[in-house]
């Protein structure tokens, strides 16, 4: 089967996946209290009022047709606008400008995980079951375990307050600014439009955040690198290539470790999508105004096309970076066919 | 061999049911933990093989620094849980009144060694009670979700064809789904309390159970020993639950472990979002309202944290102490011992 053919497979398979994730987060929305109607009018509206609004929204109408004309909508980017955390403000633009940061965050976090996770996980492979392995473990463990806004707290607590090193929460000094919007993403927009200052600043501020998320990611590449190292080290190549002689070092670092990352990628690609279905903890511990925080508020306000909005997002982002991982396996190891 | 199989499962029939199913768990359970367990089911030759290898074996796989370690931490956290009134220095209530005569966010004191949270309420207090709540979710739901899992991923591996389609399209939507917005979104719906948040995280585990066993049944289908009870005449049912089942268990013994920890920690996430139940103590949500006054009480969000740390890192140590010890791909790790036993004896 060509690439072509097999992509094409992959994505009708993703079909009826999206298709229920949709589903699920309509009856989710309808199933949470109270009318929107509610929360767009003022606390004095009369029933005639809220009854408008609803007509206005659909609201009236049979489940049926609100399921269909909620699919139509979503798909002509007719998002609708948000009830109650920027009232009246379109959903799409909202969402429009969290996700970037979220993208960014994540973009940078999975980065230093990745290189730090595959470096550490070699070296534990390649000195098992001794000490230096055992403490890499067992920080790795410890990575898995902690809780992430915890440990943002600590950091802040320390860095920020005690040594007063970093910023403690947001992405920016107030009253520092903006760069000219181009791309709404802010690392872009700071190059483009020539604010180092800006950009600065913005690096400044992630670097706790970004710290946090890849302490916690980190932990399970370096877990999956191993046990693949160390399923790797076994095998009659690597005893090959010792008995012709190479030298250790050039053994696991080049017979052994480019075979080893294959399920590594995996992980990788596992993480990054979640990361950027929103670090929901970390985005709210240092407010960070991502799609994860709005996620947060979205559900204490039901504000619910916020919500449908989001959950649709994170869900389309996993989808996506679980199908190019799956691709990037044949361009990465060419054994695999399609 | 048909003959006694057939007397068995009469005798198993006239059986009470709830007997069958607590000896089935125990006797599943021993085969797991303890290799050579099945001494009646063997030939001489393979009692010989069990006995002298696999227990030592087992054992020494698990006696690892990091492992010993996790089980004396699940073991710290088990005890806070169940014997709270008698560890801790303040009953239930006393540490969820309210004393307006206290300094709220107090350092530590005489009576209060870890300081005080908001409302003057005790720190070390609500550190110990916090560990019945976290287990008294934990266990629960991941009960419900292995139970559930096991017999849909069963199902759908060994039957193939559609019924594999629609229960894995459907896990497939769960996992696509990030797991705490889902709590957050139930627990929205149907009120903050401890059993909604226990049917949530039982729920939405088993897509996660059902994957994991589905995939080990079709390799397992495959194998020799199926056709064999095929043959011998035993039906669908007998052959998934007591042929396939008891060897395709492993991993969900791993993953049950790890998991454990997994909800105690998302559970933390959720209390510290706001979404527990108020009636409990709970660490996530300690910290939370601490994190307000974190330059002035640091303890009061240091101390629950770190419980929270303890309870999951626990769980981890010994889920991955456990994973070393049974995954069979794994055996090459400790093949440098071996080699040397076996020179040894040469």
């Amino acid at each position: 089967m060509g690439m072509g053919k097999y992509l094409i497979r992959r994505i009708l398979m993703l079909l009826p996946v999206l298709f229920g994730a949709l589903t699920l987060t309509f009856i989710l929305s309808r199933l949470m209290p109270g009318s929107p109607a509610y929360a767009l009018l003022p606390e004095q509206a009369t029933a005639e009022d809220i009854a408008r609004v609803e007509r206005e929204l659909g609201l009236d109408r049979p489940i049926w047709e609100q399921f269909f004309r909620y699919f139509g909508d979503l798909f002509t980017g007719n998002w609708g606008v948000s009830l109650s955390i920027a009232r009246g403000q379109p959903v799409w633009n909202i969402v429009l400008q969290r996700f970037p940061r979220t993208f960014e965050i994540a973009l940078l976090s999975i980065f230093i995980a990745g290189f730090i996770g595959i470096k550490t996980g070699v070296i534990s492979a390649a000195h098992r079951n001794k000490t230096r392995d055992t403490i890499l473990r067992g920080t790795a463990l410890v990575g898995v375990a902690i809780p992430v806004f915890w440990m943002g707290l600590i950091l802040q607590y320390f860095l920020g307050f005690q040594l007063d090193l970093f910023p403690v929460v947001g992405y920016k000094t107030p009253g520092i600014g903006d760069p000219p919007v181009i791309t709404n993403f802010r690392l872009i927009d700071c190059i483009i439009g020539l604010r180092f200052d800006l950009l600065g600043d913005y690096l400044f501020h992630l670097i706790l955040p970004v710290f946090c998320l890849s302490f916690i990611t980190l932990a399970g590449i370096t877990r999956q690198t191993r046990s693949s190292m160390l399923e790797v080290l076994e095998q009659d190549y690597v005893r090959t290539a010792r008995a012709k002689g190479c030298e250790e070092k050039d053994v696991i670092n080049k017979h052994a470790r480019k075979n080893a990352l294959i399920p590594t990628i995996t992980v990788v690609g596992l993480q990054f999508g979640y990361l950027l279905g929103g670090a929901i903890l970390t985005e709210t511990t240092f407010s960070l105004h991502g799609i994860g925080e709005l996620l947060v508020v979205a559900i204490q306000n039901f504000d619910y096309f916020v919500l449908c909005a989001v959950v649709m997002i994170t869900t389309l982002a996993f989808i996506i970076v679980n199908l190019s991982i799956d691709l990037l396996y044949g361009i990465v190891d060419p054994r695999i066919r399609y | 061999m048909d003959q006694p199989d057939q007397e068995k499962l009469k005798a198993t029939k006239k059986d009470n049911t709830l007997k069958h199913i607590f000896s089935w768990i125990f006797r599943n359970i021993k085969f797991l933990l303890i290799p050579g367990s099945r001494i009646e089911e063997l030939t001489f030759k393979e009692i010989e093989y069990e006995k002298t290898i696999s227990k030592r074996k087992f054992i020494r796989r698990l006696k690892s620094v990091l492992t010993l370690f996790g089980i004396v931490l699940i073991l710290v956290i088990a005890s806070f849980a169940v014997h709270a009134p008698w560890i801790s220095p303040y009953t239930f209530f006393e540490v969820n009144d309210v004393y307006p005569e206290l300094i709220n966010y107090g350092p530590p004191m005489p009576g209060h060694p870890l300081g005080l949270t908001e409302f003057g309420r005790d720190v070390l207090g609500r550190m110990i009670w916090g560990a019945r709540s976290s287990l008294t979710i934990a266990l629960p739901s991941i009960a419900l979700s292995v139970a559930l899992g096991i017999v849909f991923g069963v199902l759908a591996g060994y039957y193939g064809g559609w019924i594999d389609s629609l229960i894995m399209r459907i896990c497939d939507v769960f996992l696509a789904f990030p797991y705490i917005i889902l709590v957050m979104v139930v627990v929205a719906i149907w009120g903050q309390r401890i059993e909604i948040i226990m049917l949530a995280y039982g729920f939405l585990g088993i897509p996660g159970y059902a994957r994991l066993i589905r995939g080990s049944v079709l390799q397992a289908r495959e194998l020799p020993y199926v056709q064999a009870a095929k043959v011998a005449g035993a039906g669908n049912r007998r052959i998934m639950f007591r042929h396939i089942l008891p060897n395709t268990i492993q991993p969900v013994l791993i993953s049950f472990t790890f998991d454990i920890g997994g909800i105690i920690l998302s559970l933390a996430g959720l209390g510290f979002l706001g979404y527990s139940d108020p009636q409990m103590v709970e660490w996530g949500n300690d910290v939370a309202h601490a994190k307000g006054r974190l330059p002035v009480a640091p303890w009061a969000s240091f101390w629950p944290g770190l419980m929270i740390l303890i309870a999951v890192l626990g769980f981890m140590l010994v889920g991955d102490g456990l994973r070393d010890a049974l995954d069979p791909r794994l055996k090459s790790i400790f093949g440098g011992r071996k080699k040397k036993e076996k020179k040894k004896k040469k």
